[in-house]
């Protein structure tokens, strides 16, 4: 495997994810895009008996890549040789069966907590903005065992407290408030990764664990509205490989989609990586 | 195990405010007792008399898959020519549906499990043109699942503790059986539904190949049922393989034969998208030009077939069949 050279903020993210993922567990990818991408990239580089469903009930397929644009499901060349066809409501069903190890999301804004707001910023039903509502996130977040969020390291979008929640985390973070709120027990949050950083979660609130080279904690903490935990060992993260952009960008997100091409590039100056 | 001895109390202990759809189970089941049909007549008409016999203003639509993805095209392209008003849309797994039917004056209120927010949104939104009820995408299919089991609500899972319930018709109550909190749900019985299959026959027994979101369960839930199939077969073929038969006859109202129906999007194992109409229709939904939109694709023509003729034309469908090569498992 070759360090990489050059890539995007948001390839990052999506390559940090594909190290999780593990052999032998299922995966509920949310929407296509940004989850998607990483947990195909997992499972072609690193995990081969990785298995995903996706929330039209498709449950493992082989997909034809790429995808053709906003085709990733439904459409055949998404659900190409599944286990199984079924619709959404197999896919949440199966979830509150315990099916689902993991659940993969993106979101616009995520609190303290690992509540998740796709739904609205600023007060809701003011004059703030509506965004497209939580999709299969809710469920995902509510019923898979674990769920790994992906986000951007930006403080209006790692907030105290979100404005909405469309999908739970911890809720209000006291022992036992998921079930209370009738969820499934032993669910919930499990990481968070950014382009910048990784976080797991010490007595149901965000900590950071793992940075990437380019970045320092005080530069991540400059990106969070609140401070979040930080563990006595932050790890540095491995920068993407040769061979996972190779996959990304000629079979998964080939039309620089989700790799915000427009934002944060990070490149090696032959003696470090820095942020351009 | 036996059952406690001391009956269980059951309270509420939380209440979402917003408005939903009346839950009606007996009025529902007299609604199916009294107008549909349970004789094997054809049902075949054009998608103009489906929908000005089976859309009225003021009926709670829900369409399946989307405008990408086997949407029923060629009958939402007939709600919008014949100016339908103050529908409430089931707005699950949705891209574009939603903005393009409030920005044409049919939809006011929608239940949200995902729709694009985009600029013809916020307007409505702020000009007080539309109403937003949220749910989920798996919590508005679990709804339509309680409505097509003809029960009036359904414990789900998911969807406690979230802003949504707050703003939906979901209660948290204790569960009688095991004294644990459940949210429970109200079920969905819509005026309408409008579905796209791959085969149907004359009668409505329809064949829905691949994936889907909610096809049979809003088939079954709703109190009018629209099915546009890309082909019309026999109802011997029916007969020959009736384990393929997703939706059965007599909860179907209206069959349209409507060839390349899902246009500009992927119906399937038939036909891929054509990328160009996809990104042409996203483009008017973001950058606020769903007008435009509608008088070039839309509003110019008496039929589906005639946009397709005259706009679309023969090379680029034959092309879109052409390159749609996953066609395994898009048959019975």
């Amino acid at each position: 495997m070759t360090r990489a050279e050059a890539f995007s903020e948001r390839e990052v993210a999506m390559c940090t994810v594909a190290h999780l993922i593990e052999d032998g567990r299922t995966y509920w990818a949310a929407g296509g895009g940004t989850p998607l991408y990483a947990v195909l990239l997992g499972q072609k580089l690193y995990a081969p008996d990785a298995q995903y469903v996706t929330e039209d009930g498709v449950i493992s397929p082989e997909p034809l890549l790429p995808f053709e644009p906003m085709m990733t499901m439904v459409a055949s060349r998404a659900v190409h040789h599944a286990l199984q066809w079924g619709t959404m409501n197999s896919a949440g069903v199966h979830a509150q069966l315990g099916h689902m190890d993991y659940g993969v999301l993106n979101t616009l804004q995520v609190d303290q907590h690992g509540n998740i707001n796709s739904t609205f910023l600023g007060e809701y039903g003011g004059s703030g903005r509506r965004f497209g509502g939580p999709g299969g996130a809710d469920t995902i977040a509510a019923c898979c065992w674990r769920t790994i969020l992906i986000t951007d390291q930006d403080r209006r979008k790692f907030v105290k407290q979100v404005d909405f929640i469309s999908s739970p985390g911890f809720l209000d973070g006291t022992p036992g408030a998921r079930e209370r709120a009738g969820l499934p027990r032993d669910t919930g949050p499990w990481r968070v990764v950014t382009p910048w950083a990784m976080y797991d979660y010490s007595e149901r609130r965000l900590r950071l664990i793992a940075r990437v080279p380019w970045v320092s904690v005080e530069e991540i903490l400059a990106e969070c509205e609140w401070k979040p935990l930080v563990a006595s060992e932050v790890q540095v993260l491995e920068p993407p490989t040769e061979e996972e952009l190779q996959l990304l960008r000629t079979e998964l997100d080939v039309r620089g989609q989700t790799t915000d091409a427009a934002g944060g590039w990070i490149t090696w100056d032959g003696e470090q990586y820095v942020r351009a | 195990m036996t059952a406690p001895s001391a009956p269980r109390k059951l309270s509420i202990l939380r209440e979402g405010t917003s408005q939903y759809l009346a839950v009606d189970p007996d009025g529902f089941r007299a609604h199916i007792r009294d107008n549909k049909q349970r004789a094997l007549k054809s049902r075949l008409m054009t998608a103009k008399e489906a929908v000005e016999r089976f859309v009225s203003d003021g009926d709670y639509l829900t369409y399946e898959c989307n405008y990408l993805m086997r949407g029923p095209n060629e009958v939402v392209h007939e709600i919008i020519r014949q100016g339908k008003k103050r529908l409430w849309a089931a707005g699950k797994f949705t891209y574009v549906d939603v903005a393009l039917l409030v920005d044409a004056g049919c939809v006011s209120r929608a239940d949200c499990g995902f729709f694009l927010s985009a600029p013809p949104i916020d307007r409505a939104l702020k000009e007080g043109r539309l109403e937003v009820f949220e749910y989920s995408n798996v919590i508005m299919t679990l709804r339509l699942q309680a409505g097509a089991m003809g029960v009036p609500f359904l414990p789900v899972r998911s969807f406690g503790g979230t802003d949504g319930f707050d703003h939906s018709g979901a209660k948290l109550i204790t569960d009688p059986y095991t004294g644990d909190p459940i949210t429970i749900v109200p079920a969905l019985n819509p005026d309408v539904a409008v579905i796209h299959a791959h085969q149907a026959d004359v009668f409505g027994n329809a064949r829905i190949f691949g994936t889907g979101v909610s096809d049979v369960e809003s088939a079954l839930a709703s109190k009018k049922v629209i099915i546009s199939a890309e082909e019309i077969v026999e109802t011997a073929e029916i007969r020959r393989n009736p384990g393929a038969t997703s939706i059965p006859y007599y909860a179907v109202d209206a069959v349209v034969h409507s060839p390349y129906g899902s246009y500009p999007g992927t119906c399937p194992g038939y036909y891929g998208s054509d990328p160009e109409g996809v990104f042409e229709v996203f483009r008017a939904i973001m950058s606020d030009q769903v007008q435009p939109y509608l008088d070039k694709w839309i509003r110019p023509f008496e039929t589906f077939e005639q946009m397709l003729d005259e706009r679309v034309g023969k090379p680029k469908l034959e092309a879109m069949r052409a390159r749609e090569t996953a066609r395994e498992g898009y048959s019975a």
